[in-house]
């Protein structure tokens, strides 16, 4: 099974800064899901209203794919680093 | 401790080869030695699963080899996408409006690659995938960077 992301971690570090931020996207999840079913008749109502002009479906479809991308966000990792910089964001 | 386990770890300490190829050069020996450790019709499936298993990520680094010109002012590059993003992703090119892909195309075009960004579909996107897993890039730049783009 895949599981969802559960922390974010973004480094940055340069000549004068130096960054460095734990977010705990597992906290974030209820919140979304709040979100997500306080704005779920709006949604309904669009998509519905917009289901002859094709674009409906289409906003359907973005928004599982916008979730699923999302589910798949565990395991990303990007590290730059440069002689005076570095930057740093991997998904756990 | 096998003989070549030993070799590979020391090649790392003494920075001949990277953490990441160590990474692969062990693993690589694990799925050789599954065969011979267990015997008969589960080994060899064993085995094959290991070999033919489903690649996860997609790697992409860049190191300063032992030439590069300047090894300590070099830039370090280390990406590890998962496969699941990637298809994922491929899912959302279908909402790309028509034109947008057409600017696409033309902008692959003027750069030499004529590649048609419609081709890509979710369908043949498994089969893509599955064909990474015998992909490797090995590039080495002018000022002596080792690209190298993988699966795992």
């Amino acid at each position: 099974m895949n599981w969802p992301p559960m922390l974010m971690h973004i480094k940055i570090k340069n000549k004068n800064t130096k960054f460095g931020l734990w977010l705990p996207l597992f906290l974030l999840f209820p919140l979304a899901l709040v979100i997500f079913i306080i704005l779920s008749p709006l949604i309904l109502i669009a998509v519905i209203v917009l289901w002859h002009t094709g674009w409906g479906k289409l906003a359907l479809f973005s928004l599982k794919a916008a979730f699923v991308a999302c589910w798949s966000l565990r395991g990303l990792k990007v590290d730059v680093q440069g002689p005076n910089e570095c930057v740093s964001i991997s998904i756990i | 401790m096998s003989d070549n386990r030993k070799k590979i770890l020391e090649m790392l300490a003494q920075n001949k080869i990277s953490a990441d190829e160590a990474y692969r050069l062990l693993s690589a020996i694990d799925v050789g030695e599954v065969g011979p450790r267990d015997s008969g019709r589960e080994g060899q499936l064993k085995s094959e699963t290991s070999i033919k298993s489903k690649p996860r990520y997609l790697r992409v680094t860049v190191t300063p080899g032992d030439k590069h010109v300047d090894p300590e002012h070099a830039d370090r590059v280390n990406v590890r996408v998962p496969m699941s993003l990637i298809r994922a992703g491929i899912k959302l090119t279908a909402l790309i409006p028509p034109e947008a892909l057409d600017k696409a195309n033309n902008a692959l075009k003027e750069k030499g690659i004529n590649f048609d960004v419609r081709s890509i579909k979710s369908e043949t996107i498994e089969e893509l995938i599955d064909a990474l897993g015998d992909m490797q890039v090995d590039v080495q730049s002018a000022r002596g960077d080792n690209i190298k783009v993988f699966v795992e």
